[in-house]
């Protein structure tokens, strides 16, 4: 059996108590591809247990997650989502459904129904970046001479020793940044906010805007303006257990057939999720089809996949063009 | 370091002492000793270690132990109570959703959990609810009939039905449960790496990170000091070369000089362990000199392409890198050919695939005080291991037992030797004390002998009425790094083409190739799946070409039971015109074939297999197949055989036929299988072989204790014997059916007249097959035929193919248990039509495979796998038991070609390269509009 190197478990039951844990186990020196972990914090584990089998992470200590209860919250013009809630309950918690609809969708297509009952959305948000030479147990690596991200100095992707593109997998992020979503952070220092959009960055070795050591506690979600539609399309060979090959989420308010707002972001293409730009001239008037067809060459423009994952590049980039289309179509029709 | 967790599992609180870093999976099957939890794929991908944590399904593999203190954990062992097995795994043991039974606990725990929280689910949610557990054997089509019936309510109490048998049979014809199937149900069956004996020690091999090098040095000095390692083996200590077929031995269990594909095994060590073999697997040195790889056949047959293998088994020195080449011509191919009315030429690619059976291969071995080596083995070919084991270890077979335990899918993958069982065996002898060895996924990717790649070239040409005049085929292999079953794989990938279509004339020529990558070698449909890929897709463009019904044209070409096939092969009995009328009818070909919409269509192809095979791997004159059955007082008969039941239900078949044959009850009878120490040989579960040899011995065998049953009581009752009757149950006068006799009353007077009732049976080969060099290869006792229609639906836009319904029609000879046939049917759609669209089984330019695990090699899922319709067709074969021939391997080779020609009709385009991707069919589609708007 592939197995784990030797670390210890400590159980935190408060996100202070976990903050102090980290630090006093020893934290973390360095960061991104050069961080060498002491201590890690373990949620659901379905993203780092396979990475430590993989030997990616080898950290002496593990801190679980055992926070009281996580739960969904209304909290006025926000949702709060606490972030040791689980994929499934979120997909299938009757608030989300019924006001985030694209939110329940993309929770219900991550992965397998074990993984959705073991992994929760903070795990989800902050999943490691993925790429086929990077997920690899330790004696394949070797075979390879390693990677940018990791031990080595050669991304294989692209050719090249200094862009990682290894891909922002999530199925939840793509819909979450069109949201606007807020992430609430505890640190060493106290809490703080930080908007979703500030999470991410185009680098795969390291992906996250994150202060080594901070806990994400909670996901708050703009509630929706009235006319609010979305979709979240992912591309996946199998209909089950695959992370996206591209993912594509589509959100905004619309009056009959007039969105006033709307957001595309594509996912699973490389490190940073794309929201696209420029969408603003199609609002305020109905979306014709001539309309559709140009925002689906904007998307299509925009979306530059890398072969850090599997699917032809060439094709998953013509398909964040397809699941544009689809999208557009079925949410203009919404209004009938 | 260990530390005591508190654990509530199956109700009960434990007091566990584990490893921090455990997972929960390793708890309960290595501390707990509930090995019902099954570990498939090391590390969340396949489902099979899935357990209920408060009565969700989650994955304990990727759960550590630690920190379910406090959460109640349902086994699969929890399941049932003292009311006996839960009514979901008495309906998974009625429908004959069991095969290997490896996947069944995590599906079961998966289809629990769905109907705790939705009672009556509909189709999807269904599909959805499994989507986590990969199935290898079933294609999902009896599971799901199992949770609705679960979901429908199965009384508890209720005996399991049998349905009503064939004519004029007993017991033979009725849907049967299979022998084991409730013990695997309920997480009781025994795998290998379930067995644990006291002071076993763990064994790891190390693997090449190079696809070719040469091995200079190996230091194992620092690994040896070491605390907790008990040995370690290199290749020098192994050094007789070994091979299934035993006159090409190009393989050592480690290698000795060279390494020739990454993965190929160097050193193993034996540990307390297997975190500590694994650190000393890192501290073994091993220096090597890196070669010129050829990783592609194109290259390796290059001028100056570097050798794999620098001499043949013989020692003497090569030239090149081919493995073996077979030409064989059969009329006149140029001349008829030339007088054809219409021809079609291309060139065909099949992607190599892995068997991927979701228990990874596993091997434990000791010896007792006086050098008596056991060995438990997940294999298939206990006979095969046992000759090799003896030429390796340099042991007489009297020393060595082999034992199949119960076998988690096999498909091929595990019917040779592999470099665990040598390693284990060596490992244990070194260390004195017995060795394990669990190979992770990666390794079973390494170790592979799966689909061949190959190239093939082939033209096909017909007259302007469809009848088939020529066929010339051309197809290079792609063999791997050694030769495994490579001269057979050479011979079938020609020899096997020849029906159930006839063709006037054939020409084949097959070259298999040595590649610096892990060795190919039998998958189900061995050699055959891949020229029937080209040659259906040809058949149907043939018939376009023509303005033929595809139906039609293999119809009008159907051979006819008693025919030889163009290469000499007699052809006792073909049902190919019922398979074809079945399908087409069932599908609704004539309405719909050519008339759906653009975007959908149906195809349909068809096949023939082997039911055995006349060569036995190692010329003898001994029988390939023996049964011994004792009957004894207690009304109960215990067969020894050595088939291995891989999950294909073997068992279950040799207890029907001997309850066929004597009347006693199919539960009353025993079947002890695959074990050298204690069966009669069976060569082993391959080339669909076992109902029709096996199933022939255990008729003979049947037949000899019937005649002593009937003379013991036409003793007792003086009656002449005619006068006796056998029924199920007991014995009776024909002429006073009232008068009755148990058959347990019945055995006591065979005995009484007899002495103790012991009898055996066999199958001997007849010399079969063409009179040519090679023409005994590819001669079978008797041919199954098949033929399939596909229905895809093709999103244009996406170039996403679904297949949406297959009608699968299989002549399997008489159906001794129909359920079971259906299974293997359904099981044989479903990994064709896995090769089909999904899986490739593929490798970076140096050699390094693409992505050695099950989440990187997809398998398809319950939610893709579409519902298959299966007709069972049969032709009684003349020569089978009781008519019956396989139905194992040959329903896997038409859904490939009939998904291509569904994707034709469907979008109009024709795919020559396997599998279809999404990518691969949008850019046919573009070039196909292109080829349109330059035309006009």
């Amino acid at each position: 059996m592939l197995r784990m190197p030797e670390f210890r478990v400590h159980r935190a039951r408060s996100a202070q108590e976990a903050v102090e844990l980290w630090h006093g186990l020893g934290g973390a020196e360095g960061r991104g591809k050069d961080a060498v972990w002491s201590a890690m914090y373990l949620a659901g584990g379905t993203d780092l247990l396979p990475n430590i089998k993989h030997r990616l992470f080898t950290p002496k200590h593990l801190i679980s997650l055992e926070l009281p209860q996580p739960q969904i919250v209304d909290e006025g013009d926000f949702l709060r989502i606490d972030a040791g809630v689980k994929l499934q309950a979120l997909a299938d918690h009757p608030l989300i459904q019924a006001t985030l609809p694209p939110l329940a969708s993309a929770a219900g297509k991550v992965a397998g129904p074990q993984i959705r009952r073991m992994g929760t959305i903070g795990g989800n948000v902050l999943l490691d970046t993925r790429c086929l030479f990077y997920n690899q147990t330790e004696s394949w690596r070797q075979a390879l001479g390693y990677c940018l991200k990791k031990e080595g100095t050669w991304c294989h992707v692209v050719g090249g020793p200094k862009t990682c593109v290894a891909a922002q997998s999530s199925d939840c992020v793509p819909v979450l940044l069109a949201l606007n979503a807020r992430l609430r952070l505890t640190g060493p220092s106290g809490e703080r906010e930080l908007s979703l959009r500030e999470l991410y960055r185009y680098n795969g070795f390291d992906h996250l805007t994150l202060t080594p050591g901070e806990l994400l506690t909670a996901v708050r979600v703009p509630k929706p303006a009235p006319g609010f539609r979305g979709l979240y399309h992912k591309l996946r060979t199998r209909g089950s257990i695959d992370f996206p090959e591209l993912s594509v989420a589509v959100t905004g308010a619309w009056e009959g057939d007039a969105p006033s707002s709307l957001e595309i972001v594509i996912g699973a293409i490389n490190p940073q999720p794309k929201p696209v730009k420029g969408l603003d001239e199609w609002l305020g008037r109905p979306l014709t089809d001539e309309g559709i067809e140009a925002i689906t060459t904007l998307v299509h423009k925009a979306t530059r996949p890398q072969g850090s994952i599997i699917g032809d590049p060439d094709w998953r980039r013509a398909m964040a063009g397809v699941f544009t289309r689809r999208a557009l179509l079925e949410l203009r029709a919404a209004s009938a | 370091m260990k530390t005591l967790l508190p654990l509530r599992v199956n109700g009960e609180t434990h007091e566990l002492a584990v490893h921090q870093h455990w997972s929960l999976l390793e708890a309960l099957r290595y501390e707990l000793g509930l090995t019902g939890s099954k570990q498939g794929c090391d590390k969340g991908d396949c489902g099979a270690c899935t357990v209920l944590r408060d009565g969700e399904p989650v994955l304990a593999c990727c759960t550590l132990a630690a920190t379910c203190e406090g959460s109640e954990i349902t086994t699969i062992e929890g399941v049932a109570d003292k009311d006996g097995p839960h009514p979901i795994q008495r309906a998974f043991d009625v429908c004959g959703a069991l095969q290997c039974g490896f996947c069944q606990p995590g599906m079961i725990l998966s289809a629990k959990a769905l109907l705790d929280r939705c009672p009556q689910p509909t189709d999807e949610q269904l599909r959805e609810a499994l989507g986590g557990n990969l199935c290898r054997c079933t294609g999902y089509t009896k599971i799901f009939e199992a949770v609705r019936l679960a979901a429908k309510g199965l009384d508890r109490q209720s005996p399991v039905r049998y349905g009503e048998p064939a004519e004029g049979f007993l017991v033979l014809g009725a849907r049967g449960r299979k022998a084991d199937s409730i013990s695997k149900a309920t997480g009781e069956a025994i795998y290998t790496d379930d067995i644990t004996l006291p002071r076993m020690a763990h064994g790891k091999i190390l693997r090449s990170p190079h696809a070719h090098a040469r091995i200079r040095a190996i230091r194992t000095e620092r690994a040896e000091a070491l605390p907790g390692v008990y040995a370690v083996l290199v290749g020098s200590e192994l050094p007789t070369p070994y091979c299934v077929i035993p006159w090409t031995p190009d393989e050592t269990a480690l290698a000795i000089d060279k390494v020739r594909y990454v993965g190929d095994a160097v050193a193993a060590v034996a540990a307390v362990d297997e975190d500590t073999a694994i650190k000393a697997l890192a501290l073994i040195e091993v220096d090597y000199e890196v070669l010129p790889a050829a990783v592609e056949p194109e290259d390796a047959l290059k001028e100056g392409a570097p050798l794999i293998h620098e001499t043949d088994w013989k020692g003497r020195p090569r030239q090149d890198n081919v493995c073996k080449e077979v030409a064989l011509d059969f009329g006149d191919v140029d001349a008829n050919l030339a007088a054809s009315a219409a021809v079609v030429s291309g060139e065909w690619f099949y992607e190599g695939s892995n068997h991927a059976a979701i228990e990874p291969h596993c091997a434990l071995a000791t010896f007792n005080p006086d050098g008596q080596l056991t060995i438990w083995s997940a294999t298939q070919v206990p006979h095969y291991l046992h000759r090799e084991l003896s030429r390796v270890l340099g042991l007489p077979t009297s020393k060595i037992r082999v034992i199949q335990p119960v076998l988690g899918g096999a498909f091929g993958g595990k019917s040779e030797p592999f470099d665990l069982e040598f390693c284990s065996a060596a490992l244990s002898r070194k260390a004195n004390r017995p060795v394990k060895i669990l190979y992770t996924r990666e390794e079973v990717f390494y170790s592979h002998r799966g689909r061949h790649p190959m190239l093939m070239k082939m033209t096909l040409g017909a007259d302007a009425d469809g009848t088939l005049k020529a066929v010339d085929s051309d197809v290079l292999i792609d063999g791997g790094a050694y030769h495994s079953f490579g001269m057979v794989t050479t011979y079938y990938a020609g020899q096997l083409l020849t029906g159930p279509v006839d063709m006037a004339s054939y020409r084949f020529k097959s070259k298999r190739v040595y590649t610096n990558k892990p060795c190919c070698g039998p998958k189900r449909g061995h050699g055959s799946v891949q020229p029937r890929f080209a040659f259906e897709c040809g058949l149907d463009e043939l018939a376009e070409k023509l303005h033929l019904d595809p139906i039609q044209i293999r119809r009008k070409n159907a051979l006819q039971s008693g025919q030889r096939t163009v290469n000499g092969q007699l052809v006792p009995s073909t049902g190919l015109n019922a398979c074809l009328d079945a399908v087409e009818q069932s599908s609704g070909w004539k309405e719909r074939h050519g008339k759906l919409p653009y975007g959908r269509g149906l195809g349909v192809a068809c096949s023939m297999y082997i039911s055995g095979t006349a060569y036995p791997i190692y010329p003898n004159e001994m029988p390939q197949s023996a049964v011994q059955v004792k009957a004894d007082r207690s009304g109960r008969l215990t067969i020894l055989c050595g088939a291995s039941d891989i999950g294909q239900g073997s068992d279950g078949m040799l207890a029907y036929i001997l309850a066929e044959e004597t009347g006693i009850l199919p539960d009353d009878i025993v079947v002890v299988s695959s074990d050298t120490d204690l069966t009669p040989v069976d060569l082993g579960a391959y080339s669909s072989r076992v109902t029709f040899m096996c199933g022939t011995a255990a008729q003979e065998a049947g037949r000899k204790l019937r005649q002593k049953l009937i003379g013991g009581v036409a003793g007792a009752w003086k009656l002449p014997e005619e006068r006796i009757g056998v029924a199920l149950g007991f014995l009776y006068d024909k002429d006073e059916p009232g008068r009755q006799i148990t058959s347990k009353e019945a055995i006591w007077l065979a005995e009484a007249a007899y002495g103790p009732l012991g009898e055996v049976g066999a199958y001997r080969t007849r010399k079969l097959g063409g009179d040519y060099r090679g023409g005994s290869i590819g001669a079978s006792p008797a041919y199954s035929t098949t033929a399939h229609v596909a229905e895809v639906s093709v999103d244009p836009e996406t170039g996403q193919v679904k297949v949406e319904k297959v009608w699968a029609a299989h002549d399997c000879g008489r159906a001794l248990n129909p359920q079971l046939v259906e299974g293997q049917i359904e099981g044989s759609v479903y990994m064709g039509l896995a090769e089909a669209i999904m899986e490739a089984h593929t490798f970076r330019e140096g050699g390094l495979h693409l992505g050695p695990n099950l989440l990187d090699y997809r398998i398809p899922t319950s939610v893709e796998t579409p519902d298959i319709l299966t007709h069972i067709i049969e032709t009684i074969d003349p020569g089978g038991p009781y008519g019956a021939k396989e139905a194992g391997e040959g329903p896997l080779h038409p859904i490939i070609p009939a998904i291509a020609n569904a994707i034709f009709d469907a979008v109009g385009v024709r795919l020559r390269r396997i599998p279809f991707t999404p990518a691969r069919v949008l850019a046919a589609i573009g070039q196909a509009e292109a080829a349109r708007l330059a035309s006009k």
